[in-house]
């Protein structure tokens, strides 16, 4: 992997459902799972792959991400060997949303293209909850030297598809063709991670460069015949957070212990960005059952089937079920909540009570006081 | 390079009261309230008292210690000049020798503190809980000019014969010293925090080096010697939460203070945090037939049984049907499908195997169930 770059995309979200979250923070800076951000997961997947230069491109909502990276010591990205660098996305207005990867953001970074060592670049969305190890796709990626890796997935019907998903046709490992939409007899989809020659996408750089906007995924299907184009298969977990109703599934989907497991015990941890939090305290009268709790906690009452992050404090008598409680909340005394999701810093007065439905979350922005 | 004032902390002791806990671990480095070790404690007071050198003198079964202290970022301590320096015994053109005593530790770094120029050594030790800002105490040995001034609490009457307990007159001046006295004539115990003018304490260690009779210890030799050539000598009044954790009853008891919302000790305070060397776990999972009240829990712990008053550090797994209760659980123990346990101390790695009843009634007749060397 010495000879590889990771490039975790920024992504624009047009989905109105996660607006609110959104609107001080990118997608990749969405808090997940107790004590996460989106990020957290493809970041750890590249460095845990042994991957030593990534470059992270960032919206124009950087405060977050910068906030979250800092220098990427938690990653073991700090090293006179490793580094991560932040990298100024293009402006590329709303019909850039749409682009799997969009090249005016590479050609805005040319030069950390060019000037990091290695022939390979791995690109990936910063939006997928999954514990990856990209060693298989790379290895795939240089035995066929191949030009191209696409790194898909089988559809098997459970898989919660979006309208803009890419399908691919394979034979013997190549990809043969690439679907905008899915037809009968493809039932793989393309992941959205891929491998890349780094001489391949400087070419499509200076391609673009004369002929104005391109999705890279266009370019490799336009290609498709002059281009070696393998594939890897993903066969583990994997949800890839565009809705709410994606971010509702795959935050509850942690209370599966197989899940969990997978994520976090089996492989290689998921860094994020450490507090020095006390443990979580739980106080005498709580009783918590089927949760995911971080630190720095101050738990009384009763929660259950529900997501608490960091530095969370809690009052008596109160109950919390089917709930997302993002870092920093204050919850009082006889508030009861089912099917809340409570953005970061957001205070809930006593003797509140709020009932959302399992479709449609009650959300609580950012900074509300109830 | 001149830095006002530098620590010491003392962190060699082998603390061979806490038994099994300090097998293969020094003293400073055992787990503490969870997460915490009990070096974190003196090492965060540095941090939030301004002094940003300090030197850990180290020398039993040191791996852990120094591993956990690492280039001390932890406790911000990383910066350019100064920051947190390990020192074990070393090897000079003479031969070398291991650290005989307290004072003999601080005697063999003369010139570690000298790169420094200071005018004041901070000497702490690694074994005691509390909270304190050291530069309120600099200040106090400052406006009193002293030459040494000594940290003391109030302890109970009952309690004194176990310290070391000083007589002081109203200017707070130390006039009388009694070392673990039958008959305390006052309930003001040293707690082991010094301030030394450093060119005082430099001149006392030089002399107590060359006395074959010393024991070259602070408590012992060093401090009584500087009695008797009548230096100035102060006892800083401190009240608030301090603990000795130096044997396992007393180790257990200040654990479970944390358990205790009246307690006055508190982790919780973001004025006054306690840092640590943390690792990076995933948030605990609790099962869906977990059932836990009044405990302190950290990361990384998988929770199925039922917990009750206990503390559980990292990475714990807790199977369905267990009962833990008054239970303090170190990093990586397992706990196997309906064993119940109570009243005790889990060592690290410990694994419990299924249905293994274990209820001590008292913490003394059977202090540890089982300590799997790491």
């Amino acid at each position: 992997m010495k000879n590889a770059i990771g490039l975790i995309l920024n992504i624009g979200c047009e989905d109105p459902s996660l607006k609110e979250f959104l609107q001080h923070r990118s997608l990749s800076t969405l808090p997940f799972g107790g004590r996460y951000r989106l990020i957290d997961f493809t970041l750890s997947n590249m460095v845990n792959s042994g991957l030593s230069r990534i470059g992270v491109i960032g919206s124009n909502k950087y405060n977050s991400l910068v906030d979250h990276l800092g220098t990427g010591k938690e990653w073991s990205l700090s090293r006179k060997t490793q580094d991560l660098s932040i990298l100024a996305g293009a402006n590329s207005g709303r019909l850039g949303h749409k682009m799997k990867v969009n090249l005016k953001d590479l050609q805005n970074n040319r030069d950390f293209l060019e000037t990091a060592s290695g022939e390979h670049v791995i690109i990936s969305p910063p939006n997928h909850i999954t514990s990856f190890d990209y060693r298989n796709a790379y290895e795939i990626h240089s035995q066929n030297n191949s030009d191209v890796t696409l790194i898909y997935k089988k559809d098997d019907s459970t898989y919660h598809l979006h309208d803009d998903d890419i399908y691919l046709d394979l034979y013997n490992k190549r990809v043969s063709s690439i679907y905008y939409k899915k037809e009968q007899q493809t039932n793989y989809f393309f992941t959205e991670m891929l491998i890349i020659k780094k001489s391949i996408l400087l070419q499509f750089l200076d391609l673009c460069e004369c002929t104005g906007d391109w999705d890279l995924m266009d370019m490799v299907a336009i290609n498709l015949d002059t281009l070696r184009v393998f594939s890897a298969e993903h066969t583990g977990y994997l949800k890839r957070i565009k809705t709410l109703e994606n971010y509702m599934k795959a935050s509850m989907d942690l209370l599966e212990y197989d899940i969990m497991q997978e994520l976090f015990l089996e492989k290689a941890s998921i860094h994020t960005k450490i507090k020095d939090n006390h443990p979580s305290i739980y106080l005498d009268s709580s009783s918590v059952s089927h949760s995911i709790v971080g630190s720095g906690c101050n738990i009384d009452g009763t929660i259950f089937h529900s997501i608490i992050f960091r530095d969370i404090i809690m009052g008596s008598d109160s109950q919390i079920k089917n709930s997302i409680i993002m870092q920093k909340c204050k919850i009082g005394n006889h508030v009861t909540l089912d099917y809340v999701v409570m953005d970061k810093d957001t205070k809930i007065s006593d003797y509140t009570t709020l009932i959302g439905k399992p479709h449609d979350p009650i959300i609580i922005k950012k900074g509300t006081v109830i | 390079m001149n830095t006002e004032c530098v620590a010491m902390l003392l962190a060699g002791g082998q603390g061979s009261r806490l038994g099994d806990l300090t097998i293969n671990n020094a003293k400073p480095a055992v787990l503490f309230g969870g997460k915490y070790r009990i070096i974190d404690f003196p090492l965060s007071n540095c941090m939030n008292s301004d002094i940003d050198v300090v030197g850990v003198l180290t020398q039993y079964r040191p791996y852990i210690l120094n591993n956990y202290i690492g280039d001390g970022s932890a406790w911000a301590l990383d910066q350019i000049q100064g920051g947190a320096h390990i020192l074990p015994p070393y090897m000079g053109q003479k031969g070398g020798k291991w650290y005989s005593g307290t004072a003999d530790a601080i005697y063999q770094n003369i010139d570690f503190i000298e790169n420094f120029n200071p005018e004041f050594v901070l000497v702490l030790s690694g074994d005691h809980i509390y909270k304190m800002d050291y530069s309120k105490m600099l200040c106090f040995h400052k406006a009193k000019q002293a030459d040494l001034s000594i940290a003391v609490m109030d302890v109970p009457w009952e309690d004194a014969h176990r310290f070391g307990i000083v007589n002081t007159d109203e200017e707070e001046r130390i006039q009388a010293f009694q070392e673990k006295p039958a008959i305390p004539k006052s309930n003001k115990a040293s707690m082991g925090i010094y301030v030394f003018s450093w060119e005082i304490l430099k001149k006392a260690l030089q002399e107590d080096a060359g006395n074959r009779e010393s024991e070259h210890d602070f408590g012992n030799d060093v401090i009584p010697m500087l009695y008797k050539s009548n230096k100035r000598i102060y006892a800083y009044p401190y009240s608030g939460y301090w603990r000795d954790v130096g044997t396992i009853q007393s180790y257990f008891d200040a654990n479970m203070d944390l358990l205790d919302p009246y307690c006055e000790f508190d982790l919780t305070d973001r004025n006054f945090r306690i840092f640590s060397n943390n690792i990076s776990r995933h948030p605990q999972f609790i099962g869906p037939e977990a059932k836990i009240s009044n405990s302190l829990i950290c990361d990384g712990c998988i929770i199925c049984g039922q917990v009750e008053h206990s503390i559980l550090s990292h990475d714990i797994r807790i199977h369905r049907h267990t009962i833990l209760k008054n239970v303090i659980v170190h990093t990586g123990a397992i706990i196997e499908d309906g064993a119940i346990l109570e009243n005790c101390i889990l060592g690290g790695r410990a694994k419990i195997k299924s249905d293994v009843r274990f209820i001590a009634d008292e913490l003394e007749s059977v202090p540890q169930i089982h300590v799997i060397n790491s």
